[in-house]
């Protein structure tokens, strides 16, 4: 296990939204690439971290994935604001966690970094049959509130790269125009640097580089 | 009560009289008219032997949680009169059928209970699932200063486990009587609800217990394994990050079930605090175990590590090693808050 694998930028995520989701099988299948239908619930906050590969940067991805239930949220809370990406997450078949998102939304940006990027989730798009909430919904409401958007299943894997890449990419545009302060830690992004990445080869995406 | 003949088939004739000796005592503290809980205590710290007939750890952990009675005279009317009240207690909340409860709550105990142990069949069989959802709606419905919380799932199941293991050996669910496993099930409500009360401010607005705890947990590392709580710091380690699931569901997602039952017999030993106080002991011996690797790694290397710590090799002298730890820990620092520091 290569945790010092050097890396030109670490940015951190936040994953949130409803309970039972899907939020921690998003992240196993993004860290692990792999499903597992019966998942552990989410106790407090889970972490999860890989490489992703942005214009031939190595970006390394801290993730911290949260627990949906109400009764922690004073406890999540406290993770937005070191967080520079957002996942906001809901789960297609219930309509009740698409109702919800204005409240995640407004706790997100009261918590977070004002330049956070969120990207907005419509996860279980394998469960077409049972679907509650259609995709131009989803998308009204991203572009509402300026929001990225995609719809996802963490089952099949369809589009969970995509979403965490995408907002990977969006951060990293943000850091080239200098949106972030990155030498401050607490804005959710760390600048690698003296361990000079460019000498050593790149690791792309193959599913061997998880940190 | 007994060994039973397949257990004694497995055993040499040393460890036969070992477990009949080990028994003896047990049967001589509970066969008194007047059950001596001091003596149980002392017998109960050391774990109950998995050899001994099943049905002894569930009498004793429900005389050490004071749901079963220590009178003797009074413990059948006792336990008829509780049984009842629970089976009426359920009759009204789901009178009006699913519909008729509190959809919020229902919802989430039934997205959980599919999701607690999901690797296990007990747990994956639907009358087991029936069984926990009645039990963590009624309680939920009955403390609405803290409502359901998740974790609270995972402690209803080493009781529903113990008090089944009374009954049957295989943990096939389906195959019981109804009023057995109606026993079974108010047995589990209200040793939960025990337990629970002496924990609650875990589990109420903003979880005040469980972070008085982590604070405690830090103070306490900083005083007996400086290094590590330096290192933790300058990884930018936050003890909230790993410890706020050790104390939600008690370390219950670092050992296996069988082990937490053992630990159970010894936080149920410890008087009221087993839970509470001792299990903060439990914890510190915790993390210090694992000192040498953590300082070995980075900040993504370290909540990896506690994540999913290595704890599934352990055996149970492994427990048995993390629980004389704390007592050494406690009866060093507990009450003695500065004047040991930096020792």
């Amino acid at each position: 296990m290569s945790t010092n694998y050097t890396y030109d930028y670490i940015i951190k995520y936040i994953i949130i939204g409803d309970t039972g989701v899907g939020k921690s099988c998003l992240l196993l299948q993004f860290t692990d690439r792999r499903f597992q239908p019966a998942h552990d619930l989410t106790i407090g906050v889970e972490f999860g971290a890989r490489f992703v590969d942005v214009e031939g940067k190595k970006i390394k991805l801290q993730i911290w994935d949260t627990a949906g239930q109400e009764s922690f949220r004073s406890i999540t809370r406290s993770y937005y604001r070191g967080a520079a990406g957002a996942l906001l997450v809901y789960d297609i078949t219930r309509r009740e966690t698409f109702d919800h998102l204005l409240i995640w939304l407004e706790d997100a940006r009261q918590h977070s970094n004002s330049n956070t990027t969120i990207m907005l989730i419509g996860n279980k798009s394998d469960l077409e049959s049972k679907r509650a909430v259609s995709y131009a919904e989803g998308e009204a409401f991203a572009q509402q509130h300026g929001l990225f958007f995609m719809e996802t299943s963490a089952k099949t894997a369809d589009n969970v790269e995509e979403s965490f890449v995408d907002t990977a990419k969006d951060i990293y545009e943000k850091i080239k125009q200098g949106v972030f302060d990155v030498s401050n830690e607490s804005n959710g992004i760390k600048v690698g640097g003296h361990l000079q990445p460019k000498t050593l080869p790149l690791n792309t995406d193959n599913g061997n580089n998880c940190c | 009560m007994k060994l039973s003949d397949s257990t004694v088939s497995r055993l040499d004739e040393t460890q036969r009289l070992r477990f009949e000796r080990c028994l003896n005592k047990f049967k001589d503290v509970l066969q008194s008219a007047n059950i001596d809980l001091d003596a149980l205590r002392n017998l109960n710290w050391l774990g109950i032997p998995n050899e001994l007939p099943s049905e002894l750890r569930s009498i004793t952990w429900q005389l050490l949680l004071e749901y079963l009675p220590c009178n003797a005279d009074r413990q059948v009317k006792t336990l008829a009169r509780k049984r009842q009240e629970y089976f009426e207690g359920v009759s009204q909340a789901y009178a009006r059928g699913i519909a008729g409860l509190d959809q919020t709550i229902w919802h989430q105990i039934h997205i959980d209970v599919p999701r607690t142990n999901p690797g296990t069949i007990l747990y994956q069989c639907e009358t087991t699932q029936q069984c926990l959802e009645r039990v963590l709606y009624v309680w939920a419905i009955r403390h609405p200063a803290s409502g359901y919380v998740q974790g609270i799932n995972d402690l209803v199941t080493p009781f529903f486990q113990v008090f089944l293991s009374f009954y049957i050996e295989n943990y096939d669910t389906s195959c019981l009587p109804k009023n057995v496993l109606d026993v079974i099930e108010a047995d589990s409500f209200w040793c939960l609800s025990k337990l629970l009360d002496g924990i609650q401010d875990n589990y109420t607005f903003a979880q005040p217990g469980i972070q008085r705890q982590i604070n405690k947990l830090k103070d306490l590392i900083n005083r007996i394994n400086a290094p590590l709580a330096a290192h933790l710091q300058k990884e930018g380690v936050e003890y909230l990050q790993f410890a706020f699931r050790w104390m939600n569901c008690l370390l219950m997602r670092e050992m296996s079930l069988k082990h937490t039952i053992r630990m159970w017999d010894t936080y149920l030993a410890e008087r009221s605090d087993g839970f509470s106080v001792f299990h903060l002991y439990v914890c510190v011996a915790f993390l210090d175990k694992w000192s040498d690797e953590l300082k070995t790694r980075d900040f993504q290397g370290i909540m990896m590590f506690l994540q999913s710590l290595p704890t599934a090799k352990w055996k149970e002298q492994d427990i048995e090693l993390l629980l004389s730890e704390a007592y050494r820990l406690k009866s060093l620092y507990h009450e003695a808050p500065n004047h040991l520091s930096r020792v």
